[in-house]
C-alpha cells in the first residue's frame, strides 16, 4: 500500500510544480518528479518479493518476479532522459534570446 | 500473409535520416538527391504494396503482417498493415513526398539537421501507424514528440523557442499518461500484443477499466489537441517554418487520431466508451472544441495562426463524428481525414510561399500578395473553396458525409456545429483572400531588400516547383472530388473491420 502513497504524493507534488512554479528550470524538475513517480511507481508494484528473473536455481517460472516492466522502465527513463536534456536546451536558447526564464514575463508561454 | 514491405516502409526513413550527415560529411550537394531519392522508394514501396495487393483488397482480406525477429505474436514485435493503416500509411508517404520536394531550398540554414529530424519523424509516423504492439506505440509517440520539438524552435528566434517549450510540456506530460495507461494494461492483462489485449480486456474488474480508459483519454487529447488541452496547438503549429506547419498540422494530427482510433475502437473497445457513457460526454466535448477553434480562428489576426485553429476546428469535428460509432459516421470521418489532410498541407505549403512577399504573418502585410504571385495565390484560394465546402473539391463531400451522419441519429447540435463552423470558415477566409487582392504600392526595390534580409526565406528560383507542388494539391482535391469513391474500397474494409474488430484478433493470433 505504501507505495500507492508514495507514489500519489511524488506525483502530485510534480503537478504543483509544474503548474505553480514560473521559474522554467523548476517545471522541468516537476516533470522530472512526475516521471520518476511513475517509474518507481512500475518498479515497486512488479516486484512481489520473488526472486531475480531467469537465475538458474530457480526451477519455476512462477518463482520469477516478471522482468517485463523492469525493461519497460529502462526505456521509459532513456525517454525521459532525452525529453528533459532537449528542453533544458530550449531554455537555455530561450534565456539567450529573452534574458529570462521567468513564466510569468515571458507572454509567449501565457497566451 | 507476411510481406517484409511494411518493414521498409519504416527502416527506409530511418536510414536516409542517419545517412544524411555521413553524405554531408562528403558533399553537402548530394543531400538533395538522397532526400529525393528517400521519398521516392518510400512512396514507391507504398503504391508496391497497393497494387500487388490490390486483389486482397477487392476480396476483402487484406492484410499484411511481419514478425520482427521472428518472433510471432504474442511475443514479439509485430508490424500489421490492413484497410486503415494502408489509407494513413499510403496518404503519409504521398503527402511527405511532396512537402520533401517543397524543402528543398526553403531551409536556409541547417538544412542537413531539418531533413534528418524530418525523415526520423517520417520514420515514427509510418511506426505508430504500422506497429501491433502497445509498447512500441509508445515510443514511436515519443519519438514523434522529440523529433518535431526541434523542428518547431527550427527559426531559432524568442517565439518559436517558447512555442517549443510549451510543445514539449504538453507532449511529455501526455506521453506520461499514454505510458502509465500501457503499464496498467500490462499488469492487468500480462501482454503487450494489441490483439491479444483486445481479447482480453473485459476481463478486466470495472473500476480499472474506467481508470485505464480515462489515462488513455487525458493522453491522447493531449496529443490531438481538443478543447481543453489545446493551448501548445495554435503557437507550435504557427511558429514553425512553413513547411514543417504542413506536416504537423497536415498529416501529424491524423496519426494521433489513428492511434486514437485504433485504441478505442480495436484494442479497448467502443462498448465500453459506451458502458461508463464516456462516449456522449466526449461527442460534446469534441464538439465544443470544434467551435472553439472556429470562433478562435475568426479572431485570428495571423494568418499560419488562424490555419491552426482551423485545424483545430476540423480534428474536433473528425473526432465527434467517428464517435457516434455509425457507419456513416466512420465514412465521413474517413473521407474527411483524407480531404483535410490534402488541404491543410496543400494550404500550408501555398501560405509558407506567399508569406515571403510578406514582412510578417500579420493579415495587413498580407495586403496585395495576390498581385505578386498571382498562381500561387489562386492555388490557395482553390485550396480554401474545398476547406469552406465548395462543390466540386472534396471538402464539400466530405462535409456532407458528417453532416448525414450526425442528422441520420438526430444528432442536431452535431449538424449545427459542422454548418456553423463551415460558415465561419467563409469569413476566416474571406478576410485574407480579400486581403490579398488588395492594391498597393510597392516598388520592386522595396521587394528586394524585405526578401534578401531575411535569412531563413531563399526561394525565389523555386517557383515553378511550388507552383507544381501546390497544384498537385489542388489537383488533388478537386479529382479525389469528383471521384472519392476511389477510395470506397478501403474505406468500406475499414470500416468493416471497425464495427467488428474480432476479426483483426483473430487475423493476428490465428484464431
Amino acid at each position: 500500500m505504501l507505495h500507492h502513497l508514495v507514489f500519489t504524493v511524488l506525483f502530485l507534488l510534480g503537478l504543483y510544480t509544474v503548474i505553480y512554479k514560473n521559474n522554467l528550470i523548476k517545471m522541468v524538475i516537476g516533470l522530472n518528479i512526475m516521471e520518476i513517480a511513475v517509474f518507481f511507481w512500475v518498479i515497486a508494484v512488479s516486484d512481489t518479493g520473488k526472486s531475480v528473473p531467469i537465475y538458474h536455481l530457480n526451477k519455476f517460472a512462477a518463482s520469477f518476479n516478471d522482468p517485463v516492466p523492469q525493461a519497460l522502465t529502462l526505456t521509459g527513463i532513456i525517454i525521459g532522459a532525452s525529453t528533459t536534456a532537449l528542453l533544458l536546451t530550449f531554455i537555455i536558447e530561450l534565456n539567450k534570446f529573452a534574458d529570462t526564464i521567468d513564466s510569468n514575463k515571458l507572454e509567449g508561454l501565457n497566451e | 500473409m507476411i510481406s517484409i514491405s511494411i518493414l521498409l516502409l519504416i527502416i527506409i526513413p530511418l536510414v536516409v535520416a542517419f545517412l544524411i550527415p555521413l553524405l554531408d560529411l562528403y558533399n553537402k550537394l548530394l543531400r538533395r538527391y538522397l532526400v529525393i531519392i528517400g521519398g521516392v522508394i518510400e512512396i514507391s514501396i507504398s503504391i508496391y504494396i497497393i497494387i500487388s495487393y490490390f486483389s486482397d483488397l477487392k476480396a476483402g482480406k487484406f492484410f499484411l503482417t511481419y514478425y520482427l525477429g521472428g518472433w510471432g505474436p504474442p511475443f514479439g514485435i509485430n508490424l500489421v498493415m490492413d484497410s486503415v493503416s494502408l489509407i494513413f500509411s499510403s496518404l503519409i508517404s504521398f503527402a511527405l513526398f511532396f512537402i520533401i520536394i517543397y524543402s528543398i531550398g526553403f531551409i536556409g540554414h541547417h538544412e542537413g539537421k531539418y531533413y534528418v529530424l524530418f525523415f526520423l519523424i517520417l520514420g515514427a509516423m509510418q511506426g505508430a501507424i504500422l506497429t501491433g504492439d502497445m509498447f512500441n506505440l509508445y515510443v514511436f509517440i515519443e519519438l514523434l514528440t522529440v523529433t518535431s520539438a526541434p523542428l518547431v524552435a527550427f527559426k531559432r528566434n524568442k517565439h518559436a523557442t517558447e512555442a517549443a517549450i510549451k510543445y514539449m510540456f504538453y507532449g511529455v506530460i501526455g506521453g506520461l499518461f499514454f505510458f502509465v495507461g500501457v503499464i496498467l494494461l500490462y499488469f492487468n492483462i500480462g501482454s503487450l500484443n494489441m490483439a491479444q489485449l483486445a481479447q482480453h480486456f473485459a476481463e478486466i474488474e470495472n473500476n480499472m477499466q474506467l481508470t485505464i480508459i480515462s489515462i488513455f483519454l487525458i493522453g491522447l487529447l493531449i496529443k490531438i489537441g481538443i478543447f481543453p488541452f489545446h493551448f501548445w496547438l495554435p503557437k507550435a503549429h504557427s511558429a514553425c517554418p512553413s513547411s514543417l506547419s504542413a506536416l504537423l498540422s497536415g498529416v501529424l494530427l491524423k496519426v494521433y487520431l489513428y492511434i486514437f482510433i485504433r485504441l478505442f475502437w480495436i484494442v479497448i473497445g467502443f462498448e465500453f466508451l459506451l458502458e461508463f457513457n464516456i462516449a456522449s460526454f466526449l461527442v460534446y466535448l469534441a464538439l465544443v472544441s470544434s467551435l472553439f477553434g472556429h470562433v478562435f480562428a475568426l479572431q485570428a489576426s495571423d494568418i499560419k495562426r488562424m490555419l491552426a485553429f482551423s485545424s483545430i476546428g476540423h480534428i474536433g469535428m473528425i473526432l465527434a463524428v467517428f464517435l457516434l460509432n455509425t457507419e456513416t459516421g466512420f465514412y465521413g470521418g474517413l473521407l474527411h481525414i483524407i480531404s483535410h489532410l490534402l488541404m491543410k498541407t496543400g494550404l500550408f505549403l501555398s501560405t509558407g510561399y506567399l508569406l515571403q512577399y510578406t514582412k510578417s504573418n500579420h493579415i495587413d502585410d498580407f495586403a496585395g500578395v495576390g498581385h505578386q504571385n498571382k498562381g500561387i495565390f489562386v492555388g490557395f484560394i482553390l485550396l480554401t473553396l474545398s476547406m469552406i465546402g465548395m462543390p466540386p473539391f472534396i471538402g464539400f463531400f466530405s462535409k456532407w458525409y458528417i453532416i448525414m451522419a450526425f442528422l441520420k441519429i438526430q444528432h442536431h447540435f452535431g449538424a449545427i456545429v459542422v454548418v456553423l463552423g463551415s460558415l465561419s470558415a467563409v469569413f476566416y477566409y474571406l478576410r485574407f483572400i480579400a486581403k490579398g487582392y488588395e492594391k498597393i504600392k510597392l516598388s520592386a526595390s522595396d521587394l528586394k531588400n524585405e526578401i534578401y534580409n531575411r535569412p531563413i526565406l531563399s526561394v525565389f528560383y523555386r517557383e515553378k516547383l511550388v507552383t507544381t507542388v501546390i497544384y498537385i494539391f489542388v489537383g488533388m482535391i478537386i479529382l479525389t472530388g469528383f471521384s472519392f469513391r476511389l477510395f470506397e474500397l478501403p474505406l468500406q474494409e475499414g470500416i468493416k473491420e471497425l464495427i467488428n474488430p474480432q476479426n483483426y484478433i483473430n487475423l493476428i493470433l490465428g484464431g
